[in-house]
């Protein structure tokens, strides 16, 4: 029987926790904030008073120590799961994550493994500024033994964050904040996921948009639009990074005549879309038809003010507008944006979800 | 300091130890310039006191951790020389199959975790690892544990962290201090203080300042001690891990000595002149065989017949350890590509 709930992709995320916990009794959760009173925007609301302080609780400030601290534990058969609120914190921790979770099982020639999960959450708006908004999933995403993830619906968040836990590999778990308040099915009955491929988020055959995190929802914000001027956009998720699913794109490309956008929540150079492409031309390049567009941040980091930043995010309307110029129709780029606008301030992903977050 | 000798068997044991891991190194050094042990190769002659003196108190339940210099603890704790030399060599029958080289050593059944070179790399992880052990122990204590069986175990195994000078610069080092007070983890710090990173003296990177007394700030138990008297580290150490086992939470050793070849490789490089005059000729009268040996005799609990036959029985071990490291074969091509992921 289908046990199919609507929930949003924060409550997915607690949803999974508290499942993986129930599972994994040599399960911790660790973080800063943790169990204090905001429980990580929610998603670990309850745990500690469920599962108890040994499993569930707060750490010192020390990224790299403890993200080290969480790989010992690992070694020695728990299965933790370390969360950052803001994925700039696990910079600090970047030399044990690449020099000794993605490497321990090769370079130990597979005789010991490092079952451990780390919850990043990337996001923008509200003056997070330069140091509390990157997106830096390309640059994990080319660290070999690492797993790098972005799962972007509530059903992929909820299966990937159990999959991570079960999986006896270190996990990136990237998660867009503004991912957080958006409703989605969750399917509990679905088997375990394999943490790889991309999903198909809306079909279509006039154009292919390959897109990352939230992206993907700007993507289908414009595709729904492009549809009423008859214009039908296939949309991808690429939730997984690190493992890109380029025959997925290969094979949209051979429907949708081999036009592309790819559309990613980091700055163009520090972007998954190079990697794609690079990939996707290695063993796929006579699939593409015209030159591909990346829509991409600009590579600065964004500024604080609100004013400044309202022009630092594309979204939308950029995808759109680069869809109509591949598909040679610039004259609808002005009515469609027009209907994509909104009066919503850019620093905020709808009403209901006021600052300071 | 005064110091009690350990058991006349026991003292021996301790020396015959110290000798294998000497010898050991001095037959790795020799053969080293054959161009045939191709990977960056620390060794530990003149520091052999601290590993067997700790390790003497462990069982193979209890786990090590170790550094860019971990011959000596591997073999201390146990682990397996053939594998060792055979790890050096490139083969596949290392400890780790040939991908880690001399500065990745592992042997899981002596409970010797793993040696890795980023200075402080390993700190964490034992830390992590007593934290498990820890946990389940608590665990097992309440009854509900799979992890144990659910029954009461005897006492807490220790984890073991082997490591130098150097690390007292880097952040994770008292970002795992702190933890280690925080949570009581029963773990043994034990610092290996040669003077030296490399070819920089302790002066140019540290204030003047015992080391040990950092660790105490923290909310450690710590002393110090002279790590070239094995009797003396022996004794400090069963208080440690006594005290570690019993629940009384982490313990630090500073032990002084001092490392005779270059940092890195397997030539002596006092002509460099890195080191004071005399320095290194001082400390290799404070020898830790060269004392222990006329302890033994000094108290008549060996004698000359004895200790020549201690070297021949090891001269014979380690030539047959070579003979049975170099039958060892190249990993394949296909092989590199596994174990990426679990």
């Amino acid at each position: 029987m289908r046990d199919v709930s609507m929930m949003t992709y924060g409550e997915a995320i607690r949803e999974a926790l508290d499942d993986a916990l129930a599972k994994f009794p040599e399960m911790l959760l660790i973080g800063e904030g943790v169990p204090d009173p905001k429980t990580i925007f929610g998603t670990t609301q309850g745990l500690q008073e469920k599962y108890g302080p040994q499993r569930v609780l707060d750490m010192p400030l020390a990224e790299n120590g403890m993200t080290g601290i969480c790989i010992g534990a690992a070694l020695a058969g728990m299965r933790p799961v370390l969360v950052h609120q803001r994925i700039d914190f696990a910079l600090l921790s970047v030399d044990q994550l690449v020099n000794n979770a993605a490497k321990w099982h090769y370079m130990f020639d597979g005789q010991q493994q490092v079952p451990l999960v780390i919850r990043v959450i990337i996001g923008r708006g509200w003056g997070q500024g330069p140091q509390h908004s990157q997106s830096l999933q390309a640059m994990f995403a080319q660290v070999p033994g690492l797993k790098v993830v972005m799962p972007t619906t509530a059903g992929d968040a909820y299966h990937f964050m159990l999959a991570a836990i079960a999986d006896n590999n270190p996990v990136l778990f990237i998660e867009h904040r503004w991912l957080h308040h958006i409703q989605g099915e969750v399917d509990k009955q679905q088997g375990l996921s394999t943490l790889s491929g991309a999903a198909l988020l809306r079909q279509g055959t006039d154009i292919t948009v390959a897109a990352f995190s939230h992206m993907s929802i700007e993507a289908l914000k414009a595709a729904t639009v492009l549809a009423s001027y008859g214009i039908d956009a296939e949309v991808l998720d690429m939730r997984c990074v690190s493992t890109l699913d380029i025959e997925s794109v290969a094979a949209s490309l051979a429907k949708t005549g081999g036009k592309l956008v790819i559309a990613d929540c980091a700055p163009e150079m520090a972007s998954m879309g190079h990697q794609l492409l690079s990939k996707l031309v290695l063993t796929h390049g006579h699939r593409l038809q015209q030159v591909p567009r990346l829509i991409a941040y600009p590579n600065h980091p964004v500024p604080t003010s609100h004013f400044a930043a309202n022009h630092y995010y594309p979204g939308a309307e950029q995808i759109a507008s680069a869809v109509l110029a591949m598909l040679d129709k610039p004259e609808l780029i002005e009515s469609v944006n027009r209907d994509l606008q909104s009066d919503l301030p850019k620093d905020q992903p709808d009403r209901s979800f006021v600052g300071p977050f | 300091m005064t110091v009690m000798s350990p058991a006349s068997a026991n003292l021996k044991h301790l020396y015959y130890q110290m000798l294998r891991i000497r010898r050991a190194e001095e037959a790795i050094a020799r053969r080293y310039a054959e161009q045939q042990m191709r990977c960056p190769t620390h060794l530990c002659i003149g520091e052999e006191a601290i590993a067997v003196g700790v390790c003497a108190h462990l069982t193979v339940q209890d786990k090590a951790f170790s550094n860019h210099r971990g011959h000596g603890h591997y073999l201390a704790k146990g682990g397996d020389l053939p594998r060792l030399l055979a790890e050096l060599y490139g083969f596949a029958e290392g400890c780790c199959g040939g991908r880690g080289g001399s500065m990745h050593l592992t042997d899981l059944d002596a409970g010797f975790i793993a040696s890795t070179p980023i200075v402080g790399g390993t700190v964490p992880l034992a830390a992590g690892y007593a934290w498990a052990e820890q946990m389940k122990k608590s665990d097992a204590a309440q009854g509900y544990a799979s992890v144990a069986g659910g029954r009461m175990p005897e006492a807490t195994n220790v984890v073991v962290i082997f490591f130098g000078d150097g690390c007292f610069e880097e952040g994770v080092m008292h970002e795992t201090l702190n933890f280690a007070v925080l949570k009581q983890l029963p773990l043994l710090f034990i610092c290996e203080n040669n003077q030296y990173s490399v070819m920089t003296p302790l002066a140019e990177r540290q204030p003047k300042r015992d080391i040990h007394k950092i660790a105490t700030a923290h909310g450690l138990t710590a002393v110090s001690g002279d790590g070239n008297r094995v009797d003396e580290v022996f004794q400090l150490a069963q208080t440690a891990v006594t005290n570690a086992r019993n629940g009384l939470g982490p313990q630090f050793l500073e032990l002084h000595t001092h490392r005779w070849p270059e940092h890195c490789g397997p030539n002596e490089d006092d002509d460099l002149g890195y080191r004071s005059p005399g320095e290194l000729a001082e400390w290799k009268l404070r020898c830790p065989l060269l004392q222990t040996r006329q302890m033994l005799l000094g108290l008549q609990l060996s004698n000359d017949a004895e200790l020549a036959q201690m070297e021949s029985q090891l001269a014979e071990e380690i030539e047959q350890a070579f003979a049975s490291a170099l039958e060892g074969t190249h990993p394949t091509i296909d092989s590199m590509r596994q174990h990426l992921y679990a």
